[in-house]
């Protein structure tokens, strides 16, 4: 009798794990999709209240949804190149700060109002090197659709935006020549001064 | 010149690329201090900054007011309209080109949007055409030498008609030759060009607000617009190479020298290669135009080759 009860237990345990490990595989799999599913629509909320929310108020809303779907660490290291191992701790630590600032601060300006845009991935595939594409469009009335791929990385068992590209312009490239030019040409100084200037922008524009 | 179209720009500056419409005028507020050259591409990038700070200033006092002044006493739907009548002549180059390329069912579909809009749509004033389904193509001789594997060259700013490169030099001269807007005249074409500067206005804001070097910001973003044009979007297999690229040159610099070095897969290699040999470029470089069509020439196929070698990969695991 004890052993059946036992038995019972083990199955049902079993059970569990099983259970608990579809779902992992499932959330696996499926959240890069799910990561670009959900910061689309935080966006189109956002540009739906759009006038309502004001910039600050649109920038506050962002702020989470861009936080937990880029992952800004990277996407700033990557966009000064080699230049970042020139960089002090401190001086690193500031770019990621600044850059992750100007970068919800573009998303707030830029989807201020709502005309009817809508997002729809289309698919997702795998690349060589362990991330994923998730390719997708925006539907804008009276115009051309926009294509977009949204290239992901795993971090820290979360899938994370690391670039963005529109209608084949990356992102990520254009942001890449910009910021080593700058730093190269005049300095690090000189790029915190012009990223702070251009979020101040966008606040008063 | 002819390569002016839409960019809208309306009330979502999300797309980036619309800016690409309005290239041809060049950009905004530059600094022309010199500098050290940064990209391959770009041998020339101080003489290519201060046409680009000139067209600027031509941009800033002649065209915009211009532009500005036509925008305000011209109704939208009469701008619409004239868009619509040049960018349907357009489509006589389009279809020529999507022969050359041996797209002979888009060539037919776009005969078919130029006969519909030059018929029903009153000479082309009204894009019927969208409303049936018949999207717009983008193809011009630039793309047509790309894919006859005509290598790019360097990036060229060029005074008053903008960004091009070596390869686009002689693509613009075929697209004006072949456009019948070319011969009307000049009145005409004078609207063709202030209707083209009106509707690049939203995409130029969108470089004033968010470039932080303008002059960058618009060479990359013509250069993958041209690829991406000329591949029709099937070069996100380069987009990803580039990712990798990035990821290197993030991570320090020992650590990725060391890794090229001893690892033993074949991917790694590749990209050791590839730096390589664009280390040996850029310091073998010295600004020549020539020099730098034949480095680009070798880039690309370095580039490919990697691509091929990525693609077995992936096609060896899949096997597997």
């Amino acid at each position: 009798m004890v052993l059946k009860n036992v038995k019972l237990v083990a199955i049902f345990i079993g059970l569990l794990l099983g259970v608990s490990n579809v779902f992992a595989a499932d959330a696996g799999t499926a959240t890069a999709k799910h990561v670009v599913d959900k910061f689309q629509s935080e966006l189109i909320v956002v540009m739906k209240n759009g006038k309502q929310l004001g910039y600050v108020g649109r920038y506050d809303k962002l702020r989470d949804s861009v936080t937990n779907s880029h992952d800004l660490n990277k996407i700033a290291r990557i966009v000064v190149g080699k230049e970042w191992e020139k960089l002090s701790e401190e001086q690193q630590k500031k770019l990621v700060d600044v850059f992750s600032r100007l970068s919800i601060a573009s998303y707030a300006h830029n989807f201020k109002e709502y005309g009817g845009e809508a997002f729809t991935i289309d698919s997702e595939e795998e690349t060589t090197r362990g991330g994923v594409v998730v390719y997708a469009h925006l539907s804008i009335p009276n115009d051309k659709d926009v294509k977009f791929e949204y290239h992901l990385k795993e971090n820290d068992k979360s899938w994370r935006i690391i670039n963005i590209v529109a209608n084949g312009v990356s992102d990520l490239a254009l942001k890449r020549s910009e910021y080593t030019s700058i730093l190269q040409r005049e300095g690090f100084d000189t790029l915190i001064a012009k990223i702070n200037e251009k979020i101040d922008n966008y606040s008063k524009l | 010149m002819n390569r002016l179209h839409s960019g809208n720009g309306k009330r979502l500056k999300t797309s980036l690329v619309i800016l690409i419409g309005a290239l041809s005028l060049g950009g905004c507020a530059t600094t022309g201090e010199p500098q050290t050259t940064a990209s391959k591409v770009d041998p020339n990038e101080s003489i290519n900054r201060d046409i680009f700070a000139f067209n600027d200033v031509v941009d800033d006092y002649v065209a915009k007011p211009i532009s500005d002044s036509y925008k305000w006493v011209t109704p939208q739907f009469v701008q619409t309209g004239i868009f619509n009548f040049f960018n349907n002549l357009k489509n006589v180059n389009v279809v020529i080109n999507d022969v050359l390329q041996g797209k002979f069912q888009q060539s037919a579909e776009d005969s078919g949007r130029f006969l519909v809009n030059s018929t029903i749509g009153l000479g082309g004033l009204v894009d019927v055409a969208k409303d049936v389904g018949l999207k717009q193509n983008d193809e011009d001789f630039d793309q047509t030498l790309a894919v006859w594997g005509v290598p790019q060259g360097s990036y060229i700013v060029l005074p008053l008609l903008g960004p091009t490169t070596v390869r686009g030099i002689p693509g613009a001269i075929l697209d004006t030759a072949a456009n019948p807007a070319s011969y009307i005249g000049m009145p005409i074409q004078l609207v063709q060009m202030l209707n083209a500067r009106a509707n690049a206005q939203g995409s130029l804001d969108v470089v004033k607000e968010g470039a932080l070097d303008p002059y960058v910001f618009i060479r990359e973003g013509y250069l993958q617009t041209r690829e991406h044009l000329a591949t029709d979007g099937k070069s996100q297999a380069t987009n990803d190479v580039d990712n990798d690229f990035a990821d290197d040159a993030a991570s320090p610099k020992s650590a990725t020298d060391k890794k090229a070095a001893t690892s033993t897969s074949s991917t790694d290699k590749a990209n050791y290669a590839l730096r390589l040999t664009a280390a040996e470029q850029s310091s073998n470089s010295f600004g020549g135009v020539t020099q730098s069509f034949d480095n680009t020439a070798k880039s690309f196929e370095n580039a490919s080759s990697k691509i091929d070698q990525l693609e077995k990969q992936k096609h060896s695991r899949k096997a597997k």
